[in-house]
């Protein structure tokens, strides 16, 4: 019997493998966890299984030829990376873009910061337990904004929409009725969704006080996007840098307080209410814009002259930039992704240290990467 | 807590008040959320503004409602006026295509051997393609456009090289899924083909399905009591590749289409899944042209198994091959056009 006892009282630290091949992982993507017993100790991911030389074929190709591979990152806010990359280059060779095209350039990607926190937040209660119920609602909103990307661009996820200068082609007709239809809809579904989960005991049992990131700690970590703002660090790229025509929006900045998962939840649901605010205001103002799309054959031989540029916007996941070299040719010397995935990612292990096995889910959940952008 | 900024605030998202909650009042208000969406779903939602209700629809027997800038895959463009193909292989598609999967090659005059804007191949691998539409943007004689049909899955993957054959689609059937964005480019692409006609001697340069029109036109330009058949053969490359029923024969003889015809793109095929129908059916447009399935090379006698035809289609193109080099040898005198 004392023997037995001896036996028990010895505990081991235990590593074991999540992921790569995990349906909660998001992609293929592992985490080495360090355990003792249900206690994380240690948390160290790896990725890089996704890995697909994008920076590389992109050095490889022309400038316009690289824009349907940048829809290929984040594959869930294709509109988003393009603008980036769009930006990025209209910097490099000095092209100015009509202000009608900018208004639809921001009104896409507020539609995609919608669909894109709509499933996120769909994923995240996924990976709590409550299976596809949530993930079910927010699909479908996704869907409705999905059919409205696929008539202004032709396809529903890699949209390849924007050009230097400007957008592929202009709105459809029948586009702004159908979306207002949808912005009619959007304060019912997120008011909705708010109600369906912001009270839920299981819920706040899963996310409150859990994956706290101390904001010193994410400004150290240069973390950016709802994961930041849910530390309540109030920065947000359309605010502190206004590109595009964001600085002739009102919308507001949501923050949380306590930097867990229940604030970066909270956080994003309050960024959709912001979105369809600009969303409005951008209805309201677009018949005003002047100057049209540009006819995208004019520009297909960019040939910026020797500089380097940097253009960054807040992506629905953080801040996305692109880094471009040119040495004078068709092609860039060198390209870059300033993915917000990948960096909002590494401070996961200080997040999961201390808590249980069953929380790493959930909190890698809240952060909202897509692999695809993370591994490049 | 809210901090004004430029145009905005910075709002504290509120967390609820710890401690006052009704227990079990979150799960009952989440029950009644989902009790609302399961009594929603035994009616249709047909419109955007209504979060409740069914959105599915019962897919292989209601079809989806594709808009008009909807992309899959590249087609080629034929006038049916003339017979005439749009494209003229100016490279503009092969040097623009991200994944490098369109391959072509131009049109020699037999005569003189200068190039001619007309094809003699065009290929695109349609297992790489990657549908950005970047070749459908940059064409300037609007010959390449992509297509509707989206129900392309096959278990023969070297089917999915498609070539010029079986990309080619009439303008009726363009028009037909994208009426409006034809009528804009419209009149600069016929404006356009008419000039590049022009320049096209004998039956170059038109729609190798369309047989019986290259025959007609072939008549049309050697009538057969002017010119003695032989001479007529060596100074034409198609006519001595394929004797005179030109492409349809060529076809037969060429390989990749007589094992297409066992393979699963034989004619029957092109009329399922590639017809204008199935790709914008629903949609309420009355198009009795597209509605057709274009027409694609006349399906060549299933031949017994797959090698047998391919090496019987080799050796039938080396023959034509000798034939034609053979023919070729008397100078020939230059054709007047």
């Amino acid at each position: 019997m004392l023997h037995f006892e001896l036996i028990m009282l010895k505990t081991e630290e235990l590593q074991i493998n999540i992921g790569p091949q995990h349906p909660s992982t998001h992609g293929v993507f592992r985490m080495v966890v360090t355990l003792d017993g249900e206690t994380i100790i240690d948390l160290k991911p790896v990725f890089g299984y996704l890995h697909r030389n994008h920076e590389q074929i992109a050095e490889q190709n022309s400038y316009l030829q690289n824009m349907p591979y940048t829809d290929r990152l984040d594959y869930f806010n294709s509109m988003a990376n393009n603008h980036a990359y769009a930006m990025a280059v209209e910097r490099l060779a000095g092209i100015a873009v009509p202000e009608r095209a900018e208004y639809i350039r921001v009104l896409m990607v507020e539609l995609t910061r919608i669909l894109n926190h709509a499933g996120a937040l769909g994923f995240l209660i996924n990976d709590m337990g409550m299976w596809q119920t949530q993930l079910a609602f927010g699909m479908r909103e996704r869907e409705k904004i999905l059919d409205l990307f696929e008539a202004a661009s032709g396809a529903r996820l890699m949209c390849n929409y924007f050009r230097f200068g400007g957008v592929a082609r202009d709105l459809p007709p029948d586009f702004v009725p159908r979306l207002r239809e949808l912005l009619v809809a959007m304060p019912a579904f997120v008011d909705e969704l708010e109600r369906l989960l912001r009270e839920n005991e299981i819920l706040i049992q899963r996310a409150e006080g859990i994956g706290i990131l101390p904001k010193e700690l994410a400004l150290a970590y240069s973390v950016t996007g709802p994961v930041l703002r849910g530390s309540g660090v109030p920065y947000d790229v359309r605010k502190a840098e206004p590109y595009s025509v964001y600085d002739r929006f009102d919308f507001d900045v949501p923050v949380g307080s306590v930097g867990d998962v229940y604030d970066r939840f909270l956080v994003r649901i309050e960024e959709m209410r912001q979105s369809r605010r600009i969303i409005e205001q951008i209805i309201e103002q677009l018949p005003d814009a002047q100057g049209g799309h540009i006819n995208p054959k004019a520009r297909q031989n960019v040939r910026p002259p020797v500089a380097d540029s940097y253009a960054r916007i807040e992506s629905p996941k953080g801040e996305l930039g692109f880094y471009l070299v040119s040495d004078g040719s068709t092609r860039p010397y060198r390209y870059k992704v300033r993915a917000p995935s990948f960096i909002n990612l590494t401070p996961l292990g200080d997040m999961c240290r201390g808590y249980k096995v069953a929380d790493v889910v959930v909190i890698l959940g809240s952060i909202d990467i897509v692999m695809g952008e993370v591994d490049r | 807590m809210t901090s004004q900024i430029q145009r905005g605030n910075v709002v504290t998202v509120e967390r609820g008040a710890r401690g006052q909650r009704v227990p079990g009042g979150g799960l009952l208000a989440s029950m009644a959320v989902v009790w609302k969406h399961w009594q929603g779903s035994f009616r249709k939602n047909d419109s955007f503004e209504k979060i409740h209700g069914t959105f599915t629809m019962e897919y292989p027997e209601e079809r989806p409602r594709l808009p008009e800038a909807f992309r899959n895959m590249p087609i080629l463009l034929y006038d049916e006026a003339s017979g005439h193909e749009l494209c003229t292989s100016c490279f503009q598609c092969q040097r623009i295509c991200p994944p490098q999967v369109i391959h072509m090659s131009q049109a020699k005059d037999p005569v003189t051997g200068k190039a001619l804007p007309a094809l003699t191949e065009f290929v695109i691998e349609y297992d790489a393609c990657m549908s950005c539409g970047l070749c459908a943007e940059i064409c300037p004689f609007d010959a390449i456009k992509m297509d509707h049909a989206f129900e392309l899955a096959t278990s023969d993957h070297a089917g999915l090289t498609l070539h010029r054959e079986q990309l080619n689609r009439p303008i009726s059937y363009y028009e037909g899924i994208a009426p409006n964005m034809w009528a804009e480019v419209k009149d600069s692409a016929f404006k356009k083909l008419q000039g590049n006609i022009k320049r096209r001697p004998d039956v170059i340069g038109m729609a190798p399905n369309l047989a019986e029109k290259i025959a007609a036109r072939r008549r049309e330009l050697h009538p057969p009591e002017l010119v003695a058949a032989p001479a007529e053969e060596a100074k034409d490359v198609w006519s001595a590749k394929g004797g005179t029923d030109g492409w349809s024969a060529k076809d037969a003889t060429d390989g990749w289409s007589a094992k297409d015809a066992t393979d699963g793109w034989s004619a029957k095929d092109a009329t399922d899944g590639w017809s204008a129908k199935d790709a914008k059916p629903g949609e309420g447009r009355e198009s009795s042209a597209a509605a057709e399935a274009p027409p694609m090379a006349g399906a060549p006698a299933a031949p017994l198994d797959d090698k047998a035809a391919r090496l019987a289609a080799i050796k039938a193109k080396n023959a034509a091959k000798k034939a034609a080099e053979a023919a070729q040898l008397p100078p020939a005198a230059p054709q007047d056009e």
